[in-house]
């Protein structure tokens, strides 16, 4: 399929149908809309179904209801509209339900502003509810990266029978940027017909209970479940970008569209002789610990969080997997701004030439 | 090759529209693109500008604190805009609307009345694409053919006259541009 | 030959009931069990949970379920059925959960239209948490949150979710039915079992109300209880039907 000029959100919804997303609900949210505005009338037409919801709380739930059914589900919104779904993703993850929650983030706390901010990590990667459950969370920086992990975080959802979140911020919602589309998944049951509440016809089975309800000993057992699928994600599905780290003596953490700012202005760092490098988590949780633990701290010198974050959100998991090796620094926006090359190039210069306190 | 092209105006001149073809025809001519609009939460009116990166490699930042060509459709915009110029950048002003006097001379400008070229041609609406035939024309950053391709693809399902008005605006753009050089 | 003229529904388990004693809903259960097997249906039923006492259905029924999260049960009913239309779904929610937490989601449900059924068990009371005031209190009614019985001064006045779903346009079905003796429950059955046919005839949203009591918080014995709906609840929560689409053609 030839390359096509799209908006991040449409083409994350478009990403959705083509891995086999039958069902979505959401309420209006800026900037997120065209999302569920793409849906109302693309699901239609591969024979899925769109509604409506009347909160975000309704929303999460109607995908729970579908998810149940084994049908791809998703909803999208923006982050106030995601903190209203928390409960709905801790029951998801407490009856083992399969989805893909798209998080379109703007600046917070509050109302805070439509406009982009990253200021939804902690919530995304320690706690997207109640209960003490974790889910995978995904943080595209370019728009082909978002097709290409909205196609496959259906597939760690229903691995895993676990929640996804899809992370990104405004601005990459609001770019238009070539994207090339995967074709359209072929649609099975494979991965939920062991446990959804599908009838399939000519077949008979024992009646089944989806639940987020269970008995002490249970819940104990699922939890251990849940403790040990953590763990596996940490083994087996870090994502993680290194770019220009074979030598780097300061070491950008940055993801999405942090990430691609700081590129060019490492790009241009370089330029001048300066020996900087970028980590890029491209899962935000797992995180990629161990990219910081094989470092050379003989060769590192420091580290800069950037991030449309003030504090910086990311720097907890970034001082965990350094260890006090060497020291973190951070720089960010936040109240809806973004930063552009320049100040960003200004922030790691001034840490690279000392200047930092 | 990258440009940053900032198209700045209000709402209802076409920023946005020319902006989206823009990238529109450099993702056809397999070059890499991104644009980037502005948006606040009026749904109508007030200022309107994109930001437009066209690149013969993948782009990494789309947010440039300088852009490499300005077009400004109106005062207001050439003011809060011209300091964003890069040195050495193409400004192509509305002569028509932009009143203040041009400070920077480190800076290739065109004043272009593309109002009054507009109305000659038969429709005030069409102005930016004499801007962007401008931009074309001086730049070079994409063939004409690559962008009456994108304008096509809007206007197929308008009166064939609309199309025609367009591909004459946007010569008469490109002349203008080539002038310069 | 003995013939055998009375039998547990296929759709309940094998099970004595762990409800408290006098309590109306396994009565309210069984009568939806019925209609379900008389439907031939049992297999092609999903039950929608709640929270609140109604959800013990958990351990009693038998057939699909899903557990849905405190009010929102129209909602999980919601995206199930757009999901799978060909499935009888039904949700069993408490008046705590329906007309409190859950308002938004029945009325949208309601709204919509959705081609599923709603069974709404309202004993006036939040029952498993201990017997606080629910938003179908009666006035004067001594609940743990209104010791001196409930004051429409500071908590206003039972809401009548019957009446207030049939003004809406799409729903199909509506209506009230009371549990506390025999007359109504041979009406609630039918009820039950026309709102269920009418789902399975794509008709759209359908709700029935079930007045059910809860002795153990109303500090009665189960006949008082009964004796107690006869006099205080029937009078304010008028039994009938309040919308029948299918009747008026």
């Amino acid at each position: 399929m030839a390359k096509v000029l799209m908006k991040g959100t449409v083409a994350i919804a478009e990403a959705a149908v083509r891995a086999g997303c039958r069902f979505f609900a959401g309420y209006p949210i800026t900037p997120q809309n065209e999302i569920p505005e793409y849906l109302s009338w693309r699901l239609p037409e591969v024979g899925g179904a769109f509604v409506q919801g009347e909160s975000e709380v309704a929303s999460i739930n109607m995908v729970y209801g579908a998810a149940a059914n084994g049908t791809r589900a998703m909803t999208s919104s923006s982050s106030p509209g995601i903190s209203l779904m928390t409960e709905g993703l801790s029951y998801l993850s407490g009856t083992k339900l399969p989805a893909l929650v798209v998080n379109i983030s703007r600046g917070g706390p509050g109302l805070g502003t439509i406009q982009p901010a990253q200021t939804d990590y902690l919530q995304a990667t320690k706690a997207m509810g109640h209960g003490g459950f974790r889910v995978m969370v995904f943080a595209p920086s370019t728009l082909q990266e978002a097709v290409d992990l909205t196609y496959e975080c259906f597939d760690y959802a229903e691995r895993d029978r676990n929640p996804v979140l899809l992370l990104m911020d405004g601005s990459l919602g609001a770019i238009m940027e070539q994207v090339e589309f995967p074709p359209m998944k072929e649609l099975t049951d494979e991965g939920t017909r062991k446990w959804n509440l599908a009838k399939h016809e000519g077949e008979t089975r024992m009646p089944r209970m989806l639940t987020p309800v269970y008995p002490e000993v249970i819940l104990e057992n699922e939890n251990k479940q849940r403790a040990l699928l953590t763990k596996q994600w940490e083994e087996n599905d870090v994502r993680v970008e290194e770019f220009m780290m074979e030598d780097a003596e300061y070491v950008v953490v940055a993801y999405g569209i942090s990430a691609r700012v700081s590129k060019e202005a490492i790009l241009n760092l370089r330029e001048q002789g300066h020996k900087v490098g970028l980590i890029r988590p491209i899962t935000l949780f797992p995180f990629p610990k161990k990219t910081f633990q094989n470092l050379n701290y003989d060769q590192v010198k420091a580290f800069i969080d950037i991030e449309l974050a003030i504090p910086a959100q990311m720097r907890d998991d970034i001082e965990v997997a350094v260890r006090g090796r060497a020291p973190v620094y951070e720089y960010g926006r936040s109240g809806g701004m973004l930063f552009d090359d320049e100040s960003v190039y200004d922030a790691i210069h001034k840490i690279v030439t000392g200047g930092a306190e | 090759m990258k440009e940053s092209l900032l198209l700045s105006g209000s709402g209802g001149q076409g920023i946005i529209s020319g902006g989206f073809m823009l990238a529109e025809s450099a993702v056809e001519s397999d070059k890499h693109a991104t644009f980037l609009p502005e948006y606040g939460p009026e749904q109508r009116g007030g200022s309107a500008q994109c930001t437009v990166t066209i690149s013969d490699t993948e782009i990494l930042s789309p947010l440039v604190k300088k852009c490499s060509s300005l077009i400004a459709m109106n005062e207001q915009a050439y003011k809060k805009f011209y300091t964003n110029l890069k040195a050495g950048g193409l400004m192509i002003i509305n002569a028509n609307r932009v009143t203040s006097e041009v400070t920077r001379k480190d800076v290739k400008v065109l004043s272009i009345p593309c109002d009054d070229i507009a109305v000659e041609i038969g429709n005030p609406k069409i102005a930016i694409i004499i801007m962007i035939g401008a931009l074309l024309g001086a730049s070079g950053i994409l063939s004409k053919e690559a962008f009456l391709s994108s304008i096509e693809q809007k206007f197929a399902e308008k009166k064939p006259e609309v199309m025609e008005m367009n591909a004459i605006a946007l010569q008469k753009g490109i002349d203008i541009g080539k002038q310069s050089l | 030959m003995a013939q055998k003229i009375y039998s547990r529904p296929k759709s309940l388990m094998p099970m004595p009931s762990g409800f408290c004693p006098g309590c109306l809903h396994p009565l309210a259960t069984k009568l939806i069990a019925d209609a379900i097997d008389e439907l031939g249906q049992n297999n092609n039923a999903v039950h929608v949970l709640p929270v609140g006492c109604s959800a013990l259905n958990l351990m009693y029924w038998r057939g699909d379920m899903l557990g849905a999260a405190h009010g929102r049960a129209p909602a999980a009913a919601t995206g199930f059925k757009r999901s799978a239309p060909d499935r009888l779904v039904f949700a069993y929610q408490g008046d705590g959960d329906l007309a409190a937490i859950g308002l938004a989601e029945i009325m949208s449900a309601a709204n919509r239209g959705e081609n599923f059924t709603v069974f709404f068990a309202n004993n006036s009371t939040y029952g498993m948490t201990g017997g606080q005031m629910a938003p179908t209190t009666l006035i004067g009614q001594k609940t743990s949150t209104t010791k001196y019985g409930r004051d429409a001064e500071t908590t206003g006045f039972p809401m009548r979710m019957c009446e207030i779903i049939s003004t809406l346009d799409a729903p199909y079905y509506v209506a009230r039915f009371a549990l506390n003796a025999p007359k109504g429950v041979n009406q609630a059955k039918k009820g039950i079992k026309k709102a269920l046919q009418y789902q399975l005839e794509g008709k759209g949203f359908t709700f029935v109300e079930l007045l059910t009591n809860c002795p153990t918080t109303w500090g009665m014995t189960p006949l008082q209880s009964l004796d107690y709906m006869e006099t205080n609840t029937i009078p304010y929560f008028i039994p009938g039907v309040y919308k029948d689409k299918g009747e008026k053609a």
